[in-house]
């Protein structure tokens, strides 16, 4: 009976030391070390077990059970302990892994496409997706196709309009992407029906300066078929402006003089940056100057095999570059030209 | 052409500002370039008297003014002029003034002394005069109104910028006619009436002649006598002023006034200096001397138009008079001379002597042949009512080849096509009337189908017979009847009317028939579009085709007019295969952190000798330019790294190091030089490297890139473009470094060759810094990307790896190893990575040791470690037995 009440102390005792020691354990390591003391294989939980053989067979039970409610009270109180030191640990480590995340990240070399083959890209996408295709042709032309064919014969005066850097008498720089359109019909019998976009480097004998380059980007466009008219010229700018300065742009034909079309215009589109209020880009007229167009003269058509009773045509030329100036907002075409990289990278 | 409004004023009633008739002539296609408004800044600038002067107090240079500008009280204003005199009459702005000099006139004090506003100088109010002091007007000169106004600042000016085909607007006269039918106004033009005072017959007087009728289709000339030279009067001179020229005396004003009104370049010569008094029109002689007006002696061509007298030249016909029969105070008589040039001659000429006058201006666009007798007239008349000349009975005229009518046949449908307009027979015809066209209808029937005449025969057939049974008086039902099968719908419609009324009353029936018949002609009308002949006027030569007259059409109605419809029918847009190629490339190079540049395509000898290109190469053999921009310039370039090169050196100098550009385009190879034919153009493909491997950071690699960056580049491009089974071999290149150069081959075709550059190049570059360049051609890359993608699977089963180390001679080429590793590797063999380079202190100096990872795998099952170790073997055999390799242990 001695026993039994002793028995009971010593549970009662190791029981609060456990749960002292559990308490004050402030690792995982000197947790683990409680445990073993007390639960462990030699521990006090399993020495004390052992002394049950001196209680008699009724003593044995009461004992036994209160020694099994002693380990499980640890072992709960040493699983609640292990997670608590657990999320303390995990936060002392996350806490010691803090670092400066405004320093800048680690950059890569980035690659870019140049501003003009970017705006020439989408010119190209809009026209292929109306239907045309992208033909091309010799950036050093004969005078035929570059004059001639579109009807500008040898001391015609709008020669004039295009300083030409001269090869031979015969041969020179193109001052243009028409002779494309010349060489395309020729390719093309029969009146076949044609719609194509023709960009290139052409090249003029203009001073360098914030708004000519000696060399510069065009893009002509033809549409030949029965029955093609001013009005469809008209619609098929008008769709394109829309396109690539956004569905408000408004556009305005003005009569004009090319020898290669008949009747001949310049076409204005409202100003993309003031929307036709009137700013310093467009210098207060609420337009802007992007490209010349026509319906194609009867004398061009011949000249290529084509028969102006039957089939009409139109054409129309513009300049990438003052498009991508326009939708940049660059005030320098020299930049275009350039090739400074702190330039290139920004597009 | 700049011209007054006030000029076109004189001719046409119209109430529009400058701006407004900027605007109506833009939109016609008579394009205005730029408006100068009259007397711009100059709005608060009146006349004033000096009332009073006084010394300043405080000042040995500055005059205190009591101005008079017309108000109650007098205006106190210092200046530090010294012209100005009590009494006198000068230009004063007042407080607010913005003068076009471009200062700002506000109250304040000089030296203490109060002054509102400022005493002006010929050039602060932006006019020609004495600019020393203050610009002092005539006594008689009224005060306080705007100075504007009495220096005859009043007239805005319309500068055109005329197009090459409408030269019949480079007059006043012209401008109205267009400005006329704009506004649909009448215009008034002047009376043109010469009294013949003088006597004696021009023909006895002088002789002219044509010889070269090719270059000169016209020569008119009046004789003008008892010429008295003297200054113009003010009006002249006024509106030559508008026009931009200056008044010189009256005579040449004239002619000029003129020139300036009708479009009609007009020349006087004194007839005592004109030899044998005979002007002829011929070609020049090569060598022939020419004394012209500008008093420069040249010497001709050969084959220019002149204007010679009996002995010789007297001046380039259409360009420049000469200077031995030019007026003088001491001409009393006057041969006038106005004659139409060939264009095309004109401008040649114009362009080689480097005279551009608006006579030849003029000559070039095309002048009216008819109009050059008007002109002479209208010359002599002003001359005559200045009371400067008296004027010879009739005209030397001598025009050979009299210029035909232009006649254009057209339909309203044909223009209406043209332009995707629905514009009216009517509509048309009243514009090209307007415009001077002569409109006649052409018999119709003529343009008629046979559809057509076949309806009008059967309706007139009809028509008769019912009016036959009208004419009876028979039973009305029977004749609806008859005419209802003739008339259809028509006739049914009359029916329904009718049939509410009495059907006696045959009067009122008759005349609905008659209406809707009517009607029914109009409509056959309508759809065969009536056919015209239009009559070009004479001042109009860019007028000549059906196709011309739709313009016309067009820019009087206005352009805004025409809708906007898209062209019918589908097709198929596309790029070639060539072009995606391109976009593929540079698509590529730029996910691989290349920039695309842009260049010209000029280069010079210069650069050629920077990048070492040898005396004997090719590429020396480049197409030069005839007249090139700058002599830097000179050249086609032949290779695409003149162009990056020059952009690398550009962007070095202005501390940009760490560059990677490439750039797609065409280079020039002359076929033979000098150069006959288009050379040859081939797109080629050039990329530049230098600078740190990394963007500089606080932690990236701060190393330099090297060969391999540039190499790795360029593989990584061909794995892009779909290009493999390549080989890499060491080559040679003029501008790079002899121990780093490598060639991409298939075959015996070069891929692509890189290397860094020849230090000797980079310095002649002026760039301080290793650079590595890639350079290919566009077409050969082309030919060998696979033109179809192929996937290949994932591996089914495991492969097994093995790595061999081996020590080689130093000058061993990896590549060499790599390739024979690959060839006694079996069947099994699937990767061979080089993953490691060593030479250094722990193996022989004359030795290097290449460790490569050998992957081995069978599509079928899963491989024995024999098997693998079997290949491995014949691998380790090969390299010993090839390159003396031994295994490094």
């Amino acid at each position: 009976m001695e026993q039994k009440i002793l028995m009971e102390q010593k549970i009662k005792d190791l029981r609060e030391r456990a749960g002292g020691a559990i308490k004050s354990a402030s690792t995982l390591k000197t947790l683990d070390e409680v445990r073993v003391k007390f639960l462990g294989k030699k521990g006090e939980l399993t020495t004390l077990l052992r002394g049950m053989s001196q209680l008699s067979a009724e003593e044995r039970p009461i004992v036994g059970k209160l020694v099994n409610e002693a380990r499980e009270d640890i072992e709960q109180l040493l699983t609640e302990k292990n997670s608590s030191l657990k999320a303390a640990e995990l936060q002392a480590k996350l806490a010691s892994e803090k670092i400066d995340v405004t320093l800048p990240g680690r950059r890569v070399h980035e690659g870019h496409l140049h501003p003009l083959t970017l705006t020439l890209n989408r010119v190209k996408e809009i026209f292929v997706n109306m239907g045309y295709t992208v033909e091309e042709g010799p950036e050093v032309e004969t005078d035929y196709y570059n004059f001639e064919a579109l009807n500008l014969p040898k001391d015609h005066p709008a020669r004039d309009m295009q300083d030409s850097f001269y090869i031979t008498e015969d041969i020179l720089l193109r001052t243009q992407t028409s002779p494309v359109q010349a060489r395309t019909m020729e390719r093309y019998k029969n009146n076949e029906p044609i719609r194509m976009i023709a960009p290139g480097r052409v090249y003029r004998r203009d001073d360098y300066d914030a708004s000519h380059s000696p060399m510069f980007t065009q893009v002509e466009g033809l549409v030949i078929d029965k029955g093609i008219s001013f009005a469809d010229l008209k619609g098929t700018l008008e769709d394109f402006s829309k396109k690539i300065f956004g569905e408000k742009t408004k556009i305005r034909l003005r009569p004009s003089f090319f020898p290669f079309t008949e009747p001949s215009a310049e076409v204005d589109v409202s100003c993309v940056m003031c929307h036709g209020e009137g700013c310093k880009v467009c210098q207060g007229t609420g337009w802007l100057e992007i490209l010349g167009a026509g319906m194609v003269h009867p004398d061009v058509l011949k000249m290529s095999g084509y028969d102006p009773s039957q089939v009409s045509g139109f054409a129309f030329g513009m300049g990438i570059e003052r498009i991508a100036m326009l939708s940049y907002g660059l005030d320098d075409m020299r930049l275009l030209y350039d090739n400074d990289v702190r330039f290139l990278k920004q597009f | 052409m700049q011209v007054s409004t006030k000029w076109l004023k004189d001719y046409i009633d119209i109430d529009l500002t400058a701006d407004e008739l900027a605007e109506k002539f833009t939109l016609a296609g008579i394009p205005v370039e730029n408006v100068i408004h009259a007397g711009a800044g100059l709005e608060k600038v009146v006349t004033g008297r000096i009332e009073e002067l006084k010394a300043h107090p405080d000042s040995d240079h500055l005059l205190i003014c009591q101005m008079n500008v017309g108000e109650e009280n007098l205006l106190q204003i210092v200046t530090g002029a010294q012209n100005v005199k009590e009494g006198q009459i000068v230009p004063v702005a007042l407080v607010g003034a913005n003068l076009p000099c471009g200062k700002k006139i506000s109250k304040g004090k000089m030296r203490g002394v109060a002054s509102n506003g400022m005493l002006c100088s010929a050039n602060e109010m932006n006019i020609e005069g004495d600019s020393s002091g203050i610009y002092i007007l005539p006594e008689d000169t009224p005060i306080g109104i705007p100075a504007a106004e009495v220096l005859g600042l009043d007239d805005d000016i319309l500068e055109f910028e005329l197009t090459a085909n409408r030269g019949d607007c480079f007059s006043v006269i012209g401008l109205v006619r267009e400005l006329a039918v704009l506004t649909k106004k009448t215009p008034r033009f002047p009376e043109i009436k010469v009294d013949e005072n003088d006597n004696a017959e021009a023909s006895a007087l002088v002789k002219i002649g044509i010889d070269a009728p090719d270059l000169c289709g016209r020569f008119s000339s009046r004789v003008l006598t008892n010429v008295k030279l003297a200054p113009s009067p003010d009006w002249i001179v006024k509106r030559l002023e508008g026009a931009g020229m200056r008044a010189i005396n009256n005579v040449v004003d004239v002619t000029n006034f003129v020139m300036l009104e009708m479009g009609q370049p007009l020349h006087a010569y004194d007839f005592d200096k004109v030899k044998g008094h005979e002007l002829t029109a011929r070609r020049a002689i090569e060598g022939e001397p020419l004394h012209t007006l500008d008093d420069t002696n040249r010497l001709a061509k050969g084959g220019e138009l002149v204007i010679a007298d009996a002995e010789k030249a007297a001046g380039l016909a259409g360009i420049m008079g000469g200077f031995e029969s030019e007026i003088t105070e001491k001409t009393s008589t006057v041969i006038l001379e106005a004659a139409s040039f060939n264009s095309a001659s004109i401008r040649r000429t114009s362009r080689a002597v480097g005279i551009h006058s608006e006579a030849s201006g003029r000559f070039e666009r095309g002048t009216n042949i008819n109009g050059t007798v008007a002109a002479l007239d209208r010359v002599a008349q002003l001359l005559q009512e200045m009371g400067a000349c008296r004027v010879c009975k009739g005209v030397v005229d001598v025009y050979p080849n009299p210029k035909p009518e232009v006649k254009i046949k057209f339909t309203s449908a044909q223009i209406n096509q043209r332009l995707g307009t629905n514009f009216s027979d009517e509509e048309i015809v009243d514009v090209l009337e307007a415009l001077g066209f002569k409109i006649d209808p052409i018999n119709k029937v003529e343009e008629m189908t046979d559809e057509v005449v076949d309806k009008f025969a059967a309706a007139t057939k009809n028509i008769g017979k019912a009016a036959r049974e009208l004419g009876k008086k028979q039973n009305v039902e029977n004749l609806m009847s008859n005419l209802g099968s003739a008339f259809g719908n028509i006739f049914k419609k009359a029916d329904e009317k009718i049939s509410d009324k009495t059907k006696d009353n045959v009067e009122e029936l008759m005349s609905t028939l008659g209406g809707k018949f009517g009607d029914l002609v109009k409509s056959v009308d309508m759809k065969i579009s009536s056919a015209f002949e239009a009559t070009v006027p004479d001042w109009r030569n860019d007028v000549t085709l059906p196709e011309d007259l739709s313009e016309e059409v067009a820019r009087i109605f206005g352009f805004d007019k025409i809708p906007s419809t898209l062209p019918k029918g589908n097709q198929q847009g596309h790029q070639s295969a060539a072009q995606n190629f391109i976009d593929k490339i540079k698509s590529v190079l730029s996910s691989l952190g290349m920039c695309e540049e842009l260049s010209f395509a000029f280069t010079s000898e210069a650069m050629f000798d920077k990048m070492q290109i040898p005396a004997d190469s090719e590429l020396r053999k480049a197409v030069p330019i005839m007249n090139p921009l700058t002599d830097e310039a000179p050249l086609l370039r032949t290779t695409l790294l003149a162009s990056i090169f020059e952009n690398a050196a550009r962007n070095f100098s202005r501390k940009n190091e760490d560059v990677r550009l490439f750039e797609v385009a065409p280079v020039f190879y002359p076929k033979e030089l000098p150069v006959t034919v288009q050379p040859l153009e081939k797109q080629k493909l050039a990329g530049l490297l230098m600078g740190r491997r990394e963007p500089k950071g606080w932690s990236q690699d701060a190393a330099q890139i090297d060969f391999y960056d540039a190499k790795g580049i360029v593989e990584e491009l061909l794995a892009g473009l779909s290009i493999g089974n390549y080989f890499v071999e060491a080559g040679e290149h003029y501008a790079l470094h002899p121990g780093k150069t490598a060639v991409f081959k298939k075959g015996r075709d070069a891929l692509v060759t890189v290397g860094e550059v020849h230090p000797a190049v980079a310095e002649a570059l002026g760039i301080r810094k290793k650079i590595y360049v890639f350079e290919a051609d566009v077409e050969t890359l082309q030919k060998f990307a696979a033109k179809k993608f192929s996937f290949e699977s994932l591996p089914k089963y495991p492969s097994i790896s093995r790595d061999l180390a081996i020590l080689v001679e130093h000058d061993t080429a990896a590549g060499d190893v790599e390739k024979v590793i690959a060839k006694n590797g079996g069947t099994f063999l699937k990767g061979v990575t080089l993953f490691d380079v060593y030479t250094g202190e722990r193996i022989a100096s004359d030795k290097k040791s290449l460790a490569f990872a050998i992957e081995f795998r069978s599509n079928e099952r899963t491989l024995k470690d024999e098997e693998a170790d079997e290949a491995f073997k014949n691998i380790l055999a090969a390299v010993e037995k090839e390159f003396g390799a031994t295994l490094r242990s």
